[in-house]
């Protein structure tokens, strides 16, 4: 991100921490607490929109998102964190909309994400075995690469 | 107060749901490669680099339990979106056991070859 879009998100962000500051009426303590969260909520905003919108333009590459370094074949470790952390990820936030408070994680969902994490990191270990063997698949269009 | 939690709740709503979509779009327009997802490689002496490609059943199996697993949790939360639900064991343990599979598969394979 350009320090530019940077500065007009800090100071769009303090334009609307004065202007709440000033125009809400209420008691000083309750203006300064509602001027921060307002505050606050629109830098995360515009600096969320911001990073969104420079994914989808190609300005931030994901495009090796599932892909394993020098391959061009995706990777089944990377496939599944990225299902369960989304899966996850949206219950967590559809529980927060529908009681307004951080919710108890079950054990088993741990263990489901350890489960995913672990396979993903013990994948890139056998593959980093296999290149110290000096190893190298064609998969990926004949490259010398090899599957996560 | 409550404008507040409203605009923090659609805000992120937006921002999540935007990542989620943008993701899912460049997944499916090509944007994010799948491409041989579902391969995997032997050991192979005859080939010039020393291994070949093969259809994988280990990562095929890998998959189906992932999108099984992700698919039950999410309709579970879908019908109480009260709290987060519990899993039973003997899923986690099936999923487990799949990706221990899939790697007990690839490690073979890649190390001894077929």
């Amino acid at each position: 991100m350009k320090t530019v879009e940077f500065l007009m998100l800090v100071i769009l962000s303090v334009v609307t921490v004065f202007a709440i500051a000033l125009w809400v009426p209420g008691p000083p303590m309750e203006k300064v607490k509602l001027a921060l969260a307002y505050g606050g909520l629109v830098l995360l905003f515009l600096f969320g929109f911001l990073v969104l919108a420079a994914i989808a333009s190609n300005k931030i590459n994901i495009s090796q998102l599932l892909e394993e370094k020098g391959t061009g074949g995706a990777s089944m470790g990377r496939f599944q964190l990225l299902i369960f952390t989304f899966v996850i990820g949206l219950s967590f936030f559809l529980v927060v909309l529908c009681e307004c408070k951080m919710p108890q994680i079950p054990t088993n969902v741990l263990a489901l994400l350890g489960v995913s994490a672990t396979t993903y990191g013990v994948g890139k270990g056998i593959q980093a075995t296999t290149k110290d063997g000096g190893g190298g698949g064609q998969a990926g269009g004949g490259d010398n690469a090899q599957h996560d | 107060m409550h404008t507040l939690l409203v605009l923090a709740r659609w805000e992120g709503l937006i921002l999540l749901g935007g990542l989620f979509g943008i993701i899912l779009w460049k997944l499916l327009t090509g944007g994010i490669s799948l491409s041989y997802l579902l391969d995997g490689d032997v050991r192979d002496p005859d080939s010039s680099t020393g291994f070949s490609t093969h259809a994988s059943a280990g990562r095929t199996q890998a998959l189906m339990v992932t999108l099984f697993v992700a698919g039950y949790y999410l309709l579970q939360v879908i019908h109480n979106p009260k709290e987060l639900p519990q899993l039973p064991a003997q899923m986690v343990a099936a999923l487990g056991g799949s990706h221990a599979l899939y790697l007990g598969g690839k490690a073979r394979a890649i190390l001894t070859g077929r």
